[in-house]
């Protein structure tokens, strides 16, 4: 990347014009970049980079147009024509042709690039501009390159008080003049195009006026935003003003999403260009279909309704690689190559792969429904892929961790085999795709580390990062979470034998194949299952972002998109506040009602808020410009009538004095949700259902991300006037609603019991009438939510869901109890904080406390689960308990030297590592571990051992951790207010004196002790002559004989069963397993089994003659 | 029917007392020779084993082999009930479940009786070999006790080396290094005093000191203890128990991947 280069001097100097368009490429996103040197002068602190957005460029380099065309020449006949069969419709000659029909397209990414502005279209100006790409697809599959012109880069500053016209030309001369100071090696002309005087208002605060002056100051490209606004904040001079610093309004948005505001355009929605007002691009640049050239202002962009809520026929292709690694390493792309390449190709909407190929280094047998393509050198796989890429054309490229492992590689491998034409796989012609390291950090999702390999035209869906970002697992391995949302595995094969099965013959490369295509189908299959297209489509129409912005970056730019939205129609503009990170102005949080611990055998009622922090903001009105500062409230002396004072203090307009924009949106969000609802109801197709449902969702997740917006302190435009407000009228409702209850329904009252509020969390409370039946309970239920509604401010509603009956109730945010909707029959078992959930224990202390909810909840056998306690934790000291369920998984966020305090993850990290290092878990792994047996007084971080090496080894688990750290905490909570000593009757009984004590086969003592026999009758030691038993069990050797045997084949047939298991798993009967899955219950099994048969066969030896 | 009798039931308690650092739960095996004990420490890095002649009890009655499970803290937690004069007798039924410890005061006036449930101790039994040593160090129990406490305090390790001089301990931590000789000395008013070497080659061994000081907790069994070392063998600390028996303490020399085992 060459670090001066943005004036458009590259090496090796590409002719001039046109094509110089493609030689940059925006790049969205305020990640870490080398300054450029304009960005150095304006000096912004490297902090300010994670929050704020900034157009930055990347330098991209190009291959010259005729040796792309020797390039691309050079290609297989026989391949071309194979891989042409899957090739997009073609286009219907009018369009191939002419300009006389409109183009609908639904557009899935959106970037700039720099060129030369268009003659014909603007003829008015000249010199380099920002020209906006919108790529999509119509709906009859043809793919569309859309270049759109004329947007220009944009920001607002206020204007100071008596600015004349004069002034304003004097203005833009003295920033003309800065800004060419700070962009000394920048050829453009004019820096700064115009600056117009508008009529607006902040969003900041209560204003009675309706509107200020404030000055639009629109600049030649995209990245000049951010060092005019540099010049601005840190102050300039103007003739007959002054010295002024500016505060910047609406100066941090990226370029494209400044376009997408302004045209109305949503992310994922239909855009149609009419006939007569485009042009069909003079010089292809890019391999779509349809290239068109177009101004801004002839878009027309369709809402998300009816036929535009549809979905184009995007091409996805999910695709999987396969390396061979060298022993004992992580395959790294300077030494190993890529042996095969599977891919699946999927129109949207249908429900089977319409392509399944799969390529391979050296031959590989045939496999089903497959097209094979061997090829005899690794420059042929990658070419063979690259134009594979180029004829199916996807849109969208899924896969598992390609991001981070798969994409990268390919690139680097190429980089390694100097396979220059290889990287040509975006939809830009002769423009290369590149590998750059991100670090992505947000409070919600943690730190992520990955590669950013920028596809053009094709946006990246990566399922692990949504995996990650959407659900709480214990593990993101491609294979638990298959197990987890398919109830399917696959086997998961060590890199590590992946160049054995290369290196054999054709079967067991098409073994490989085999695996590999799996791992391509599986990624394909969760993005059915969990509707991902829809809901992000969903959800980027609802929030107005690029689809790509929802898997890379936060919660905050969602909010920020409709804030965006909304002021731009009420002529209000957002001011760029700094972020006021060292604000450890926290606020007091949610309340909880104190919670009245016990086992409750009656119903309890539960009375929700529905959506209560959105409704607060709507029915309070609480907005950035309804909120009244102090200092304000005093000049402009509101009356009271017209002002609401929140319970933390703070001071908001009513509606009929301005109405908020928050409120606004949040009205229109959870009306849409409600139409969504509506409609989804009413919806037969399953294709619209799935729409309508991933669309209510994305309304519902929106609607509640408004009030963490207004909280996030280093966000985007924090503001805890309102975040604190809103708690404190919850606060105040939850308490609110306790003491109506508590006083309305009482014998006094004519009611049969007096009720009682047992617990209420942030936005729910748990009333416990007396009465014995979920009928009556019910009853009461709706009788208080519609009397305790009638007291509240709309929206605000309190809402009877549901009865939980029984109910264990532990602590606060700990309940578990059986949920009815209907007084016949309960719906399920509801849990809460409860270790079910949490996902740092291990799975034992998870199936135990399942289990025993549902004795003591729905089989109401106290009882019972008291035995079944019992009996577990005498398998846990017996050494009966399978490996895999005692397995604690914690996830690694940095490395050892970070850590504070030693953590048993990390150090066993830190272990591994040193033993091997290509298998040792890295930053972001999960990393499985169990804890042995050690010294007395050794610490928990120094008895963590990785689960394969203690089952490989022998070496002891150590029970009593397990039992004390993991089980009895956990166990006692549920059993305490049910069952009295519950600690001495579960954790100390007679069942904890039976205990096994294995032996490690690979400890310091090991070395040089020998096992002694012991009869097996007895285990009395004995000696001499005797084998198998001692003088006193002789008479029963009979009995003792067959018992082994019995054993020994009970042992067979537990690891052939496991054995079958995962041999279907893996597809074959007639192979062997090779799966190592470290997230497989049954994997562990296996390998214990194996152990435990071997070692039983040993004692049945002893019985030979 | 299990039955034996100790007139010193002062050394059951020391005998408890030295293994129980090391030991939480342990078979101990009673036969017709004797009463013994093997287990290894919970980190499986030392072997302690026990063994009590049958000749060395008052009455020793084991009608057949059998192995009985205890937990030693809590069969500590019964033997300090005994006073230090008293007979401690041991009982068990065959096929039982309990054990019962008797203590009776010298001059018979009070009888007590402990019952304590036994656990049901699935281990392999393990035992090291006899072989020759290269180097054989008889010491007072008491001047090893105090080597191992005072070394600790400086380092983890203690590197035993022996040759014509005498025995050398040493360690080295981050304060510093210390190095402590004891020279052969046979002339000595009372023989447990004295310090002897018999040495066929010499030898430096290293061994990790937390064991070593678990090991002094026996010194109270015996005044002298004997060391015996050989290159790719583990030691060998033993106290000599009475006339009876002896509590012996293995322990794997330190090599380089011992570290892992360890941490």
């Amino acid at each position: 990347m060459s670090s001066g280069g943005r004036g458009g001097k590259r090496r090796g100097a590409p002719p001039p014009g046109p094509s110089g368009a493609a030689a940059k490429r925006a790049h969205p996103g305020g990640t870490p970049q080398p300054p450029p040197p304009a960005a150095t002068a304006a000096a912004p602190v490297a902090e300010e980079e994670d929050m704020m957005d900034e157009d930055v460029f990347l330098d991209e380099t190009i291959l010259a147009e005729d040796e792309e065309a020797l390039l691309l020449l050079d290609r297989d006949e026989a391949l071309a024509s194979r891989l042409s069969r899957w090739r997009r419709p073609a286009l219907p000659a009018d369009l191939a042709s002419g300009c006389s029909r409109n183009v609908a397209f639904q557009q899935l990414e959106i970037d700039y690039v720099i060129g030369e502005s268009h003659k014909v279209l603007l003829p008015n100006s000249s010199g380099p501009a920002a020209i906006l790409r919108i790529f999509g697809v119509t709906r009859e599959g043809h793919s569309v390159c859309c270049q759109v012109h004329g947007f220009e880069p944009y920001f607002y500053i206020s204007c100071p008080m008596g600015m004349g016209p004069d002034d304003i030309s004097r203005f833009h001369q003295t920033l003309e003049g800065r800004m060419k100071d700070s962009n000394r090696n920048s050829n453009v002309p004019r820096f700064v195009k115009r600056i117009e005087l508008v009529q607006k208002q902040t969003i900041m605060h209560y204003q009675p006026q309706q509107s200020q002056p404030f000055l639009k100051i629109v600049v030649a490209l995209p990245t000049m935003v951010a060092s005019c606004r540099g010049i601005l904040e840190r102050g300039i001079t103007i003739e007959g003003l002054g010295s002024k610093s500016f505060l910047t309004y609406e100066s941090n948005i990226l370029f494209a999403l400044r376009f997408m505001i302004d045209c109305n355009i949503v992310g994922g929605n239909w855009i149609e260009v009419p006939a007569g007002k485009y042009m069909k691009a003079a010089r292809i640049m890019s391999y779509c279909q349809l290239e068109l050239d177009c101004l801004y202002s002839d878009l027309v962009s369709h809402a998300a309704e009816g036929e535009h809520s549809k979905m184009a026929p995007f091409r996805i292709l999910s695709f999987d690689i396969e390396c061979a690694g060298r022993k004992g390493h992580f395959p790294e792309p300077t030494h190993d190559p890529v042996i095969q390449i599977a891919n699946l190709v999927t129109l949207q909407g249908e429900g089977q792969p319409f392509v399944r190929n799969v390529m391979t280094l050296k031959s590989c047998s045939p496999i089903v429904g497959v097209d094979v393509m061997s090829f005899d050198t690794e420059r042929d796989v990658l070419l063979a892929w690259r134009d594979f890429i180029r004829e199916v054309d996807p849109d969208i490229i899924i896969g598992y961790n390609i991001c981070k492992f798969d994409l990268p590689y390919l690139i680097e491998r190429a980089e390694v085999l100097k396979i220059v034409e290889f990287p040509i796989l975006g939809r830009i012609r002769n423009s290369r795709v590149r590998v750059r390291d991100t670090t992505f950090s947000s409070r919600q999702y943690g730190m992520r580390e990955s590669k950013d390999v920028a596809v053009e035209g094709r946006v990246q869906f990566d399922l692990l990062q949504a995996m990650q970002r959407d659900y709480k697992l214990s593990s993101y391995s491609l294979n638990s979470v298959s197990a987890h949302f398919l109830g399917e595995q696959k086997e998961d094969v060590h890199h590590s034998i992946i160049s054995d099965l290369q290196n054999g013959n054709s079967e067991t490369r098409r073994r490989l194949a085999v695996y590999c295509l799996k791992d391509a189908y599986l990624p394909q299959r969760l993005l059915d299952k969990l509707m991902y297209i829809y809901n992000y489509v969903e959800m980027a129409r609802v929030t107005g972002v690029p689809i790509s912005f929802l898997l890379s970056r936060g919660q905050s730019i969602k909010v920020l998109s409709q804030l965006l939205r909304k002021a731009k129609q009420k002529n209000l503009v957002i001011p760029n506040i700094k972020g006021q990170a060292s604000g450890q102005d926290t606020f007091e949080g949610a309340t909880v009602l104190e919670a009245r611990a016990g086992f409750y055998e009656k119903p309890i009622a539960t009375l929700d808020f529905a959506s209560l922090y959105p409704s607060i903001m709507m029915a309070y009105n609480l907005c950035y410009c309804t909120l009244v500062p102090p200092e304000d409230a005093r000049k402009l002396n509101l009356p009271p009538e017209s002002v609401n004072k929140t319970p933390s203090g703070e001071t908001f307009v009513k509606p009929d004095v301005q109405k908020g924009i928050l409120p606004e949106i949040l009205e229109e969000l959870l009306a849409a949700r409600k139409r969504a609802k509506a409609d989804l109801k009413e919806a037969k197709d399953p294709f619209e259902r799935a729409v309508l449902d991933g669309r209510q969702l994305a309304l519902k997740i929106s609607a509640n991300s408004v009030y963490g917006f207004t909280g996030a302190t280093v966000g985007q435009l924090p503001c805890l006037e309102i975040s604190s407000s809103v708690t404190s009228y919850g606060r105040q409702m939850i308490e609110h609603t306790k003491k109506l209850v508590e006083d309305k329904f009482t014998t006094l009252g004519g009611y049969e019991h007096n009720a009682e509020v047992i617990y209420g969390d942030t936005d729910s409370v748990m009333v416990q009438f007396g009465v014995s039946t979920v009928e009556d309970a019910m009853k009461l239920g709706r009788e208080a939510a519609d009397y305790i509604s009638g007291t509240f401010i709309k929206p605000i509603k309190l809402e009877f869901e549901k009865i939980y009956f029984p109910y264990l109730l532990i602590s606060k945010k700990r309940y578990a109890g059986l949920y009815w909707t209907n007084p016949e029959k309960f719906d399920k078992m509801d849990t809460k904080g409860i270790e079910t959930v949490r996902r740092d224990n291990c799975l034992l202390v998870k199936n135990l406390v399942t289990e025993c909810l549902h004795k003591i909840l729905v089989d109401r056998d106290v009882p019972g689960a008291v035995q079944y306690v019992k009996n577990t934790i005498s398998d846990l000291l017996m050494n009966r308990v399978d490996l895999s369920l005692l397995v604690i998984t914690k996830g690694l966020t940095k490395t050892g030297e970070d850590y504070a305090v030693k953590a048993a993850h990390v150090e066993l990290a830190e272990r591994m590592r040193k033993r091997d290092a290509a298998t040792a878990p890295t930053v972001g792994d999960r990393v499985p571990y169990v804890i042995i047996k050690a010294a007395k007084g050794a610490k928990a971080y120094e008895r963590s051992e990785d689960p394969i090496y203690v089952l490989d080894n022998n070496i002891p688990i150590d029970p009593q951790y397990y039992l004390e750290n993991q089980i009895s905490k956990p166990l006692l909570r549920i059993f305490e207010p049910i069952l009295k000593n519950a600690s001495r009757e579960l954790l100390h009984g007679s069942h904890t004196r039976a205990v096994s004590i294995s032996t490690p086969s690979n400890s310091g003592i090991m070395k040089f002790a020998k096992k002694q026999l012991t009869c097996l009758g007895c285990k009395a030691v004995i000696s001499g002559s005797n084998q198998t038993l001692c003088f006193h069990c002789k008479g029963r050797e009979a009995e003792l004989y067959c018992k082994t045997v019995g054993n020994v084949s009970e042992l067979e047939m537990l690891f052939g069963r496991l054995w079958t298991q995962c041999q279907e798993c893996q597809g074959s009967l007639h192979q062997d397993v090779l799966c190592t899955s470290r997230d497989c219950p049954i994997f562990y099994r296996r390998r214990k089994a194996q152990k435990d048969m071997a070692e039983a066969r040993v004692q049945l030896q002893r019985w030979d003659f | 029917m299990l039955e034996l009798r100790l007139v010193q039931g002062s050394l059951l308690k020391k005998v408890l007392e030295a293994i129980r650092e090391l030991v939480t739960d342990a078979n101990f095996d009673c036969s017709g020779t004797g009463f013994s004990l093997q287990a290894m420490d919970s980190s499986h890095v030392a072997l302690v084993a026990l063994l009590l002649r049958s000749e060395g009890f008052e009455h020793y009655r084991c009608d057949r082999n059998l192995s009985m499970g205890m937990n030693l803290n809590n069969m500590a937690k019964m033997l300090r009930c005994a006073g230090n004069d008293d007979i401690i007798t041991i009982k068990a039924d065959d096929g039982s479940d309990t054990v019962t410890f008797m203590f009776e005061s010298p001059n018979q006036d009070k009888i007590a009786d402990f019952e304590m449930k036994l656990m049901d101790i699935d281990s392999e039994h393990l035992g090291i070999p006899d072989s020759e040593y290269q180097a054989i160090v008889r010491m007072p129990s008491s001047e090893f006790s105090r080597i191992c406490k005072d070394l600790s305090s400086i380092g983890d390790t203690v590197i035993i080396s022996v040759t014509k001089e005498g025995v050398k301990f040493s360690t080295a931590g981050d304060i510093g290094t210390a190095n402590i000789v004891c020279r052969q000395n046979k002339t000595v008013d009372k023989p447990e005093d004295a310090t002897i070497i018999e040495m066929q080659e010499p030898v430096s061994l290293t061994f990790a000191l937390r064991y070593m000081n678990s090991f002094t907790k026996a010194s109270p069994l015996s005044e002298q203890v004997t060391i015996s070392l050989s290159s790719e063998l583990p030691v060998v600390v033993e106290y000599k128990i009475a006339e009876m028996g002896y509590i012996r303490f293995y322990l794997a020399p330190k090599i380089e991947e011992d570290e892992e085992m360890k941490s």
